[in-house]
Order: structure tokens, then sequence, then C-alpha cells
């Protein structure tokens, strides 16, 4: 450890920085797609391309909901659980499922879902399998191909070296408000430190509350004790304590018919007139024990756990609800949780989320290449092992992670829709993209690697709306045509980084090959490294 | 309303921007006294109060968010005026200056 509180900052910001940037920011690169989650499971899914978002939405969910009774009463009548799942903005059509009885070791029930037209209430064409946006998401916070717990630990430290990192980056950048809106170009590694330093502070609130608020939500994994010590079933006893349960009709014997659904209806609209049903789930239907949850939208309000009222599907009767107000404890967890995911986002502050995370990538990208930066022109032309395993974790995970992902939805098209496991072959060819750029890193990492990958990626950003417009009846025209947005949206982002990419393949070509080793002032950010 | 806040928050920003030594002189070729520096200050942290006071008077604290993401991209427009577009700064401000009084107005008459 370094000689003075601030050298040790410099050393600890280097170093926790340093040993997780590759990791987290495949955290951040996955995390900021997913919040575009339901978007990619649109594009995902061309049987739903044509579906138009309903007008009245709110006002059909009564008609849904019956029909969907009647529906699940035919078709799911053996079934001990059924689901309506209703449409949202972001999500246009209509589900009615049933879970099949489970297989002996089976975990959890299979459902068989039947996609519906909310328009029309016609069954749409069956759904293709895809992983879509939960790929991301799932691979944000529990990586792949790993244990999911192992995953999330994983994950967590990483977050804890995240945050110590942005912590001892405020405290070592002394001129973080006089350097605020400052870009120097064309300066070597002073420009990459601009970069750096501008995208930390851009969206600095955002670094410091995403990172804290992801630590949090895996909170009951990293710190289980006062559950497990006051709950006599640990924590499976703390999260029913604090969720709204069956604790009155479920040692009820026999079969009962159920409720018309009206009636447990009428009462959720006397309590919350107006509401935004999101789904609603029945347990051991047509029994005497079974319950009847419905489930609304909380709005704009910062908590995690939907609003629901719990009633028992054979009497009507209220049997539990979500609280409405929550204890401060509750709140403070409930609203950290809730920024983190951002699910309460309108379609702004969802965007404004999308800059953060980009914000944060360019931060990582700009840090790790910095320091490689710094120690080639030090090294003088002999490359250390450590820099080039650094320079090629580099390449590989900046310039491999948009191939990979341009991967993942050019095999969504591609592969036939009668493929067995197909969402997994999709995952597949997403890790080979990444192998790819992995091996081009592996043999060498000059610009001239750099360029190839640029080349390459905005050759794959270009395909992935092309080759939508061949294997769909859309294109990025008739989705402008048609006011399809989240379409017209996700195929112009694709065609923009083509053309960053374009433009970085350019910029490498023609850029000096050797930057001026003065072009970097000292600085107190610098000595320490 | 959210036109308002976000100009309000830009031009907090700009005047932030503008009571620096560097980017005054590379917007009107001179030094800024100390006196307009402190005005400028004043100014600024006044107009990024009021936006930070709407948002969350407004829309409580799914406004406070909204206000950090408008303090990103805010910080994003003025770094990339300042270091790219110098000449067009007092344009932008006049601009930035316009559209307060308009959604203000705008409000103000619904």
């Amino acid at each position: 450890m370094k000689d003075s509180f601030f050298r040790s900052m410099t050393w600890l910001h280097t170093w926790v920085g340093l040993l997780t940037c590759w990791i987290i920011y495949v955290i951040f690169f996955a995390g900021t797609i997913s919040f575009f989650r339901d978007e990619i499971n649109l594009w995902n899914q061309p049987a739903i391309h044509n579906v138009q978002a309903q007008t009245d939405r709110v006002a059909a969910q009564r008609m849904q909901i019956v029909k969907g009774f009647d529906y699940l009463s035919h078709h799911g009548a053996g079934s001990n659980s059924w689901r309506i799942t209703l449409p949202e903005q972001r999500i246009p059509y209509l589900v009615y499922g049933y879970a099949e009885p489970k297989e002996p070791g089976q975990r959890r029930s299979k459902f068989i879902n039947t996609q519906l037209n909310p328009n029309t209430m016609q069954e749409l064409a069956p759904f293709v399998d895809t992983k879509g946006g939960s790929f991301f998401y799932r691979l944000h916070y529990q990586l792949y191909y790993l244990d999911a717990i192992t995953g999330r630990w994983v994950v967590c430290f990483a977050s804890f070296f995240m945050l110590l990192a942005i912590i001892s980056g405020v405290v070592i950048h002394k001129r973080i408000f006089k350097d605020m809106f400052s870009f120097r170009r064309n300066k070597g590694v002073r420009s990459w430190l601009d970069a750096h330093n501008l995208s930390s502070v851009l969206a600095l609130p955002f670094h410091l509350m995403i990172t804290y608020t992801g630590i949090i939500t895996l909170i009951f994994m990293l710190f289980p004790y006062p559950a497990l010590t006051t709950y006599d079933n640990g924590m499976r006893g703390f999260f029913n304590d604090v969720s709204p349960s069956n604790n009155v009709t479920n040692k009820a014997q026999g079969s009962a018919a159920m409720l018309p659904i009206n009636n447990i209806l009428d009462q959720v609209y006397t309590k919350w007139p107006g509401a935004d049903i999101r789904s609603v789930r029945v347990s051991e239907p047509n029994m005497a024990a079974s319950t009847v949850t419905v489930l609304v939208d909380p709005g704009k309000e910062l908590r995690d756990q939907t609003p629901r009222l719990l009633f028992s599907g054979a009497t009507g009767e209220l049997v539990d609800q979500s609280a409405d107000e929550l204890t401060k404890s509750k709140a403070l967890y409930e609203s950290l949780n809730s920024m983190h995911t951002g699910r309460f986002a309108t379609p702004l502050l969802r965007w404004l989320y999308v800059l953060g995370g980009i914000a944060g990538c360019v931060m990582i990208a700009t840090g790790c290449i910095m320091w490689a930066k710094r120690i080639r022109e030090r090294s003088k032309g002999k490359a250390s092992f450590g820099l080039q395993l650094v320079e090629g974790l580099n390449l590989a995970t900046i310039m491999g992670l948009p191939l990979a992902s341009c991967a993942f939805f050019i095999a969504n098209r591609l592969l036939s829709p009668t493929l067995a496991e197909r969402g997994d072959k999709e995952v597949t060819a997403f890790f080979l993209a990444w192998l790819v750029a992995g091996v081009i890193a592996l043999i060498k990492r000059d610009k001239l690697q750099w360029r190839v990958m640029a080349a390459i990626n905005a050759l794959a950003c270009l395909s992935v709306p092309v080759v939508n417009a061949l294997t769909t009846n859309g294109n990025i025209v008739s989705y402008l045509i048609h006011k399809q947005w989240a379409l017209f949206t996700f195929d112009a982002l694709f065609l923009l980084f083509s053309i960053m990419f374009l433009v970085q393949t350019e910029k490498l070509r023609t850029a000096k090959n050797n930057v001026k080793a003065d072009s970097l002032k000292p600085s107190t950010h610098q000595k320490g490294e | 309303m959210e036109l308002l806040t976000f100009s309000l928050c830009l031009f907090g920003f700009n005047g932030f921007a503008l009571a620096k030594f560097n980017h005054f002189k590379d917007v009107f070729k001179k030094r800024p006294t100390e006196l307009q520096r402190k005005q400028l200050l004043i100014v600024a942290w006044i107009s990024i109060l009021l936006s930070l006071v709407i948002f969350v008077v407004t829309q409580g604290s799914y406004g406070a968010l909204l206000f950090c993401g408008f303090m990103s991209v805010s910080v994003l427009i003025i770094t990339t005026f300042y270091n790219l577009l110098t000449g067009y700064v007092k344009l932008f401000s006049v601009l930035n200056a316009a559209l307060i009084t308009v959604s203000g107005l705008f409000l103000a008459l619904k």
C-alpha cells in the first residue's frame, strides 16, 4: 500500500478497476440492453409484429379475464394452476396459460400457453422458441454457463469492486468539477482520460445508484443472517411473511365450484377504481382451497412488488393483500430495488437509464484501454504477458460483445422455427461469435485487429435489419410507415451502430501510429499508476 | 413540464460551463471578470435547483430520477457544444433561454 491516502486511493482505483473491468463491462452491457427486454422479446417473435396496441386496453381487461376463465375452464380443467397475462403498453398480446402436471423430479410446472391478439381475440401464429430479452437479463445478474447462485456471487463481488472503483475514482479525480465539460481530442492518452472522466462524471449519480442498488437486489443472498436467525424456516419464512399469501383457505378440503370471476373483479375495481390489471393467477382451480390473485400495475410508484389482492376462488372472500402503506424498511428496500430494475419507467426515463448504461460502458472501456496504453508507452515496445493479456481481454470484450449480440439476433432469424431447443442455439451463436473475437484477440491485439473487429461489427450490425427484412414480412421502412416504433427503433439503432463502427474503422485507418508520448501532462491521477 | 425542467437544467449547466475561464474565453474571446463569474454561478445554481424542485414537487421520487437523467443529458450536450461546436454556443444559449420562456409561458397559460 502506498504511503499516502491519495496514492492509496489511486492504487485502489487502478487495481479494483482493472481486475474486474471486463466482467463489469459484461454486466453493464447486458444490463443496459435489458432495459429493452420487452422490446427485444417483441422483435424476436415475428408472430406478434403486427399486433396493434389496444386503444382501450384497460377498459377491455374485464372482458379478457372473463373469456380467459371460460377458456381455461375448458382447456385446463385438470390443471392445478391457471394464468391470464394481460397486454401491457410494451407487451401487445394476451396469454391464457395452464400448468401441466409435473414430471417426477421437475421443479417447476411447464405452462401450456395460448397467445391471442387482444384486438380480435384470435389465436396468434405459434411462437418460436427464443430466449429473447431474458437472455441479456439473466446474463446481467447471474452470467451464463455457471450455476445461478455462483454467477450471482461473482456479479456481487464484481459490483463491490465497481463501487470501490467509483468512490476511489471520485476521491482521486481532484479536478472533477474543473474538468467537467472538457474533452481534448487527438491528444493520445489524455483524450482517453478525458473520455473516461467525462463518461464517469456525466452519469455519476446513475453509476453510483445502479451499482449500489444492484448489490441491494441481491442483499438477501449476501446477508441472510437476520432472516435466518428470526425465522424458524429461514429465508422461506421471511419471504412468506413479506408477501401476501394464502393462510386461510389452504387447509380446505375437497372440490368446490369457482365463483364467477366478475364477483372478484367487482371487488378489485371497488378497491382500485380504474385499475390496470397485469395478470390473474389461479391456484388449485375448482377446489375448496383455490385462490385467485389479481396483480395490478403500480404505475410510477417506486415499488418492486406488484400490488395484489388474493381471494378465495370458491367464496370470493378477500384472503390477503399487499400493503397499501409500506413500512419504512420495506419502502426503502422496494424503492432501491425498483430504481435498479426501472420497471416503472416511462419511455423517456427508460432512455435516460440507457444513456446512463452506455456512459457506464464507455467509462469502463476507456478505463481499461487507457491503462493498457499507458503501460505500453512506458514499456517502450516490450509488452509483458500481463499487458498482452489486458490488451487481448480489452479487444475480446469491448469489440466482442457487440458482435456476439448481433450473432444472437441474426441466429433468431435464421434458425429454423422447428429446431429443437432453438432458444439455446441462439445463445450458442452468441458465445461462438464472442469466441471468434477472443481468437482474433489471441492472435494479435494491434490497431489492425481493432480495425478488423470494427469492420466485422459494422457488417454484423448492418446484417441485423437486413436479415430481418429478408426473413419476415416487415422492414425498417414498413415499421416507419405503420408506426411500429419499437421495431423501427430496434432496426434503426443497429443501422446507427453500423455507421458508428464504420466511422471507427475509418478513424483507425487514418489515425497516426504513434501519439506523442508527452501528450499527457503529469497529473495527480496519473502519478500513482 | 419536462421541457421546462430540462431546459432549466441545461441552462444551469450552461452557466456552470461559462463560469469557467477557458470556456468563457473560447466563446467571448476574453476572460470573464470575477463579478461575471459569480453572476453566472448564481444563475446556474438557481436554474438547476429550480429544475430539481419542479421535478420533485410535480413527480415526487420519480421526478428525482428524471432529474438525474436530465443532468446527464445536459452535461453531454454542453460538453459537445463547448468542445466541438464552440462557435454555436451563443446561439445555443439564446435558444435555451427562449425554450425556457416559451415552455414556461405555455405552462402558465395552460
